[in-house]
């Protein structure tokens, strides 16, 4: 208990302070593009923000180097899987990235498939095997026709289509 | 008071089931993430052309309120705003169903909604013109200052970091100010890309940086979204009565705040429930409660931003300017039915507006069954969805509803991107809550700024325009409160101890 609390104590928010230098560099290039504006009434906002900005951030960083802190981050949950979350993002990206091209149905689809194998942790049953993929199909089908012919939503028909 | 026969034109069955009918449709769309009340109306408005005027406003007006509510069933059960005006209930309502109170958070919300929309309506009918000219007397610098009061939220939400909130709101108001300045129209921060001269649209910035987060824990472990501490008990209507009951000052005021921020064009249901929420937590003797799962917050924020339809009706009707987005749509349907709105709409044509009024009545009350019945289902849905269909089914409803806004990928690829950051800095400490706060405050406040320093410097008069008029001094003063109250307060507590103790 005792070792506990003292690394408690010495631990820094690296985390929090090495995104606090991001913001900066960030607030930096918003003050340089300001530079490029020729009215008032459009950089006074921005710059106020952004000065506002490196000022918390600088005082974050030298807070976070004079007292330790234990940081307010959310933790993960032990055995959370990385591969899954870089998997997800990059289905849902590369799907959206795609849509021009294959259309949103045939996107939309592929994206409704691969995350739901990513999201899978129960085992493929025959019953899952034959219901989980065309409950997908019934689900992107439903949603193309309500957005496309019921609230008259322009959907990408994809150029390979066309 | 309006006579009786016009309760009864509005309570014919035509009427009956248009409210019903909108109230239904309303709800499911605005449950549905990035379609918010004003496409529901929009979509839905063509319907109501072949219609007399007075039952096509009821059918208008029971899809907006209904669709300001179905933003609750989201911002419960996924953390996501349905539509802007349910931003605050997240704040709440998420980490109660986390808690396995998911089921009364819904109701909650329902008894809420209907309480705010019955009040709103209540104004509409009683108080409609004398109010209505509260909106002329706010001016740039009243909008600058309400704008910097939903802003103090920010040292609420901040969980235990006050620098970090910070950091994360100036984040969101340079976010604000991404693409084309309103006032001036020079090109900001784009680099040159096109994609970003429209700028971030704040439902799609909403609906990345509170949903993707989710989805992306979710995906990570085979956990059940929900915690189900115990089998549904039905509504637990005579729980969430008793809730409701305990604060109904909350409820009261908060839906008084929502008229009067809805009578205010172009301020919208997101501010009243932000709005709300800050004088809930300021007020109540649970304040170390609230962003843990405190009802007083549900409450605060879905009574308020159902009350903002009466209220948004107020100048709408009165004067023919809308108060909402939705009631923009709303004005333009009615002046294509030959409808002239304006201050002798209540006396010339009686007819159409309290028979409207009373159907609004009508559509907020058969929100509550409607609403419960809905909120089961979609409770029940979100507990027993097997994970692999949950998550696609949301990431699917995400893209489609984000692309829908603007019919753009590129909106789709930043939600998605501010997803990941706001999962990274949520990693780090810095809540996505500030970030959205400024994201969504920011255009209103440099508007409202720039807006009130030009007036200010053509008038020589910085400090009078700022600080000399009296809404601003009011506002100014409840900015204070709202920042320092909690420290007066507990500084008045540990001294009442001490005299005790002594």
């Amino acid at each position: 208990m005792q070792t506990d609390q003292t690394e408690k104590v010495v631990r820094r928010d690296v985390g929090g302070m090495v995104t606090a230098a991001v913001f900066i560099l960030m607030a930096v290039v918003a003050l340089w593009d300001t530079t490029n504006m020729v009215d008032a009434d459009s950089f006074v906002f921005p710059r106020a923000v952004a000065i506002a900005m490196i000022i918390f951030c600088m005082l974050l960083i030298v807070w976070g180097l004079i007292r330790p802190d234990l940081g307010n981050g959310e933790v993960s949950a032990p055995g959370a899987s990385t591969v899954r979350r870089v998997s997800l993002v990059a289905a849902m990206i590369v799907s959206t990235a795609a849509m021009p091209w294959l259309g949103f149905l045939v996107s939309g689809f592929a994206a409704f498939v691969s995350i739901m194998f990513i999201a899978m942790y129960d085992q493929w049953t025959s019953f899952r095997k034959l219901v989980y993929p065309l409950v997908c199909a019934a689900f992107v089908v439903g949603f193309y026709f309500l957005f496309a012919e019921l609230l008259l939503v322009p959907l990408p028909v994809g150029s390979l289509f066309e | 008071m309006p006579g009786i026969e016009y309760l009864l034109e509005a309570l014919t069955p035509f009427n009956i089931m248009l409210a019903l009918c909108g109230v239904i449709a309303g709800t499911v769309i605005g449950s549905l993430p990035g379609l918010t009340a004003t496409m529901a109306v929009a979509v839905l408005v063509p319907i109501t052309f072949s219609m007399p005027p007075a039952s096509a406003l009821i059918l208008m007006g029971a899809i907006y309120t209904g669709a300001i509510y179905g933003g609750a069933y989201a911002a419960i059960l996924l953390n996501t705003p349905g539509t802007p005006s349910a931003i605050a209930t997240t704040f709440d309502g998420f980490p109660m169903a986390k808690k396995g109170d998911g089921d009364l958070a819904v109701t909650l919300a329902c008894l809420a909604s209907v309480t705010g929309g019955l009040v709103g309506a209540a104004f509409l009918l009683g108080l409609a013109p004398p109010l209505a000219k509260v909106a002329l007397a706010f001016g740039p610098v009243e909008y600058f200052w309400l704008a910097v009061f939903g802003l103090t939220l920010i040292s609420a939400l901040s969980e235990g970091n006050l620098l970090k909130g910070l950091i994360g709101a100036c984040f969101g108001l340079l976010l604000s100010s991404i693409g084309i300045a309103e006032i001036s129209a020079d090109v900001r921060f784009t680099f040159g890309s096109h994609v970003l001269l429209g700028g971030i649209e704040t439902v799609s910035a909403l609906i990345g940086l509170y949903c993707v987060p989710v989805l992306i824990d979710l995906v990570a472990t085979p956990d059940k979204h929900l915690k189900v501490t115990h089998q549904p008990k039905g509504f637990r209507l005579l729980e969430s009565l008793r809730i409701s009951w305990k604060y109904k000052i909350n409820l009261i005021r908060s839906s008084v705040i929502g008229t009067l921020v809805g009578i205010l064009p172009g301020a919208g249901g997101s501010i009243a429930g932000l709005v709300a929420y800050s004088e809930a937590r300021r007020v109540s003797k649970r304040t170390e409660h609230f962003g843990t799962g405190e009802p007083e917050g549900v409450q605060a924020t879905e009574s308020a931003n159902n009350a903002t339809v009466g209220g948004g009706f107020i100048p709408t009707l009165v004067l023919g300017i809308p108060g909402t987005p939705p009631d923009a749509v709303i004005l333009g349907a009615l002046l294509i039915q030959g409808v002239r709105t304006g201050p002798n709409l209540f006396t010339q044509e009686g007819s159409i507006v309290y028979t409207f009024i009373y159907g609004l009545f009508l559509a907020t009350i058969l929100m509550l069954p409607v609403g419960l019945v809905i909120g089961r289902y979609a409770y029940k849905i979100i507990i027993t969805v097997p994970k692999a269909m949950l998550v696609p089914t949301v990431a699917f409803m995400t893209m489609i509803g984000t692309y829908s806004i603007r019919n753009s990928v590129s909106d789709v690829i930043i939600m998605i991107t501010l997803g990941v950051i706001g999962w990274i800095l949520n990693r780090v400490g810095y809540s996505p809550s500030p970030i959205v706060l400024g994201l969504i405050l920011g255009r209103i406040a440099e508007q409202g700024f720039v807006q009130a320093w030009t007036i200010g410097a053509a008038t020589e008069d910085l400090t009078g325009m700022f600080f000399g008029r009296p809404i601003s001094l009011a506002i100014i003063a409840f900015i204070g409160l709202s920042l320092f109250y909690p420290l007066i307060r507990s500084r008045w507590i540990g001294r009442r101890r001490k005299v005790r103790a002594d």
